[in-house]
């Protein structure tokens, strides 16, 4: 007679699946998933302690360090809270500016995301593929604010400068060709008959299920819940832009990518219709040299490509925050992941992880 | 450590009947007017009003901060308040965006558990408040909302709040044998906690030495060395 027994494993934290430095422990009965727990905090730095020993504009630099394949988001976060704390109003141009910005680190990050999904599947050509994409994009960061991965490229209250002459032709350019690359990497995968067998019908996530353990972002969207913050609760005037939000209707890893591919086209469309309108004028409202925001508290979210972004700041006139929390989406997000995974098979973990696109500096914080 | 004040000052709640007119625009607003404060005006909200008509004993405050609403509850019923902040088919409270905690050494009740919520029916935000002592337990959310679980790991991990009734309270962050809660105001930014003594005594062969350390604007740690006395020698 066979005896079984469950069995743990550890995946993690030095995996090259895990996307840094995530521990799962796995809990088998054979290959199959009884139970997994995800243990984090290895990247666990402190940055809301270290807020709070900062000035404010001393912030943004760590926001970049927290999501760091998407630190244009988190600055944009960052600024919009203490500008609402201040009553702040940012000029038009600066906003459509942080539009273009934040669409072009959204199809930034989703080709990261893409590049090392497809890697962990098996399929490596596509990485390659994103890649040259990707430093496109980093090429027009490094030409706005002289920085390729931490931009800090902000101000409260508007941007440090307007846009280098030239600027706006090259951003132009990129999405006249993005469609036709992006083609190029559907035409890897959509109908790739091994991505398909290792995507559809994996790590399902049913819609009651992501709302109830706080899911966000495409991992939300993927399983046909309409919750985009720039749709639902519109900052740095997304209101005056159409898009779509695309949905999923299974909840499986497959869906998640048609959502985060969709996703793109919509952000080329959202930076043409910007490039398209961008007024003139400043884009830097009036605020203090020094900025003490008044005491309060402000409770700021914005849709960073990983999904809900929050920013929580309680200030007492200082001009340091009093409290500093950074809600972020992959702490969330990666709770979800023992639900996605119990009963599936080990290799399927590999494409879940994937598939809600964490970042552990975000996780950890 | 920055300068305490608590941010009682809002005015107080409108009347529940009709919704407050202003819509509140702080469009425009003077760059930080301390009296007009548009910034803690009120705005029409369905979760206040419905609150105060359902259980007006339980509501203690309720304040505005940047257009959204602040409601600060007793804490006994509060799972119960929950429930129906998630079940009201007008509220349908089904998100729970972030929870999280504010530590107020000075206050008699010196922590704040932090509830943001957000409604993707109705797409309305409320955020909620609980007061608690040091070392009193808070009901746990993660009945309600799964996703509290983890965010109620990170409170317990940071503050030193514990949840009651949590399926597996334990750190999440900080490793298992960490001593203290980090996000207290009384930790230290810097080093390890044992080199946070205020005094230090170092005796060498001539003199003894009193460290005396203070913190510099929360940058760094001051040493202060002090020639006390005449050691052996």
């Amino acid at each position: 007679m066979f005896r079984t027994e469950e069995m743990d494993i550890n995946m993690g934290p030095q995996h090259p699946s895990t996307h840094g430095v995530l521990r799962l422990k796995l809990t088998l009965e054979g290959e199959e998933i009884v139970d997994v727990r995800p243990v984090i905090g290895y990247l666990h730095r402190g940055v809301e302690k270290l807020s709070e020993h900062r000035t404010f504009p001393m912030i943004e630099p760590l926001t970049d360090r927290l999501d760091y394949v998407a630190a244009i988001s988190e600055n944009l976060g960052y600024c919009g809270a203490v500008e609402k704390l201040m009553g702040v109003q940012v000029p038009p141009r600066a906003q459509y500016i942080r539009v273009i910005l934040a669409e072009l680190q959204r199809i930034a990050s989703h080709l990261l995301w893409l590049g090392t999904h497809a890697l962990d599947l098996g399929a490596m050509t596509v990485f390659f593929y994103t890649f040259r994409e990707r430093e496109m994009i980093l090429d027009l960061f490094e030409a706005f604010c002289g920085a390729r991965l931490t931009y800090n490229s902000m101000r409260i209250g508007g941007l440090l400068e307007d846009v280098p002459r030239g600027w706006t032709d090259r951003v132009r350019h990129f999405i006249d060709i993005f469609p036709s690359r992006e083609k190029e990497y559907e035409d890897l995968l959509t109908v790739n008959r091994i991505f398909l067998g290792r995507t559809k019908g994996v790590g399902v996530l049913t819609p009651e299920d992501a709302v109830a353990l706080g899911v966000s972002g495409p991992s939300l969207r993927g399983s046909g819940v309409d919750y985009d913050v720039r749709r639902a609760q519109p900052y740095s005037s997304y209101d005056r832009f159409e898009f779509d939000v695309p949905l999923g209707a299974h909840g499986d890893t497959y869906d998640r990518y048609v959502v985060r591919m969709e996703e793109m086209r919509q952000s080329c469309r959202i930076i043409r219709q910007a490039l398209d309108r961008l007024p003139e004028g400043e884009v830097r409202a009036k605020v203090p040299k020094y900025i003490k925001p008044p005491a309060g508290e402000v409770y700021h979210v914005v849709e960073s490509p990983r999904g809900e972004q929050g920013f929580h700041i309680v200030a007492t006139g200082g001009e340091m925050p009093y409290r500093m929390r950074f809600r972020s989406p992959s702490f969330v997000n990666l709770q979800a992941l023992p639900t996605m995974c119990k009963g599936r098979l080990v290799a399927d973990v590999v494409a879940v992880i994937g598939s809600i696109d964490i970042v552990l500096g975000d996780v950890d914080r | 450590m920055a300068d305490e004040k608590d941010g009682k000052t809002a005015p107080p709640s409108p009347p529940s009947g009709p919704p407050a007119p202003a819509a509140a625009a702080p469009a425009g607003a003077a760059p930080a007017a301390p009296k007009a404060d548009p910034l803690k005006a009120p705005v029409p909200s369905r979760a206040v009003d419905v609150l105060k008509a359902r259980l007006p004993d339980q509501v203690l405050e309720v304040s505005f901060h940047c257009g959204e609403p602040i409601v600060r509850l007793r804490k006994e019923r509060f799972v119960e308040i929950l429930r129906l902040l998630r079940d009201d088919p007008e509220l349908r409270f089904d998100y729970l965006s972030n929870l999280t905690a504010v530590h107020w050494p000075q206050k008699p009740q010196p922590f704040e558990i932090v509830y943001h919520l957000f409604s993707i029916p109705k797409r309305h935000r409320v955020t909620l408040k609980l007061e608690v002592a040091d070392g009193e337990e808070v009901p746990t959310a993660c009945g309600v909302w799964p996703t509290a679980n983890w965010h109620e790991r990170e409170v317990f991990d940071l503050f030193g709040i514990r949840f009651t009734g949590h399926p597996d309270m334990t750190r999440i962050l900080m490793t298992d044998e960490w001593v203290g809660h980090p996000l207290r105001k009384e930790y230290p930014l810097e080093g390890k906690p044992e080199d946070h003594v205020q005094y230090r005594e170092v005796t060498t062969a001539e003199h003894v030495y009193t460290y005396q350390k203070a913190p510099i604007r929360g940058f760094g740690w001051k040493k202060e060395v002090e020639k006390t006395g005449v050691g052996h020698g």
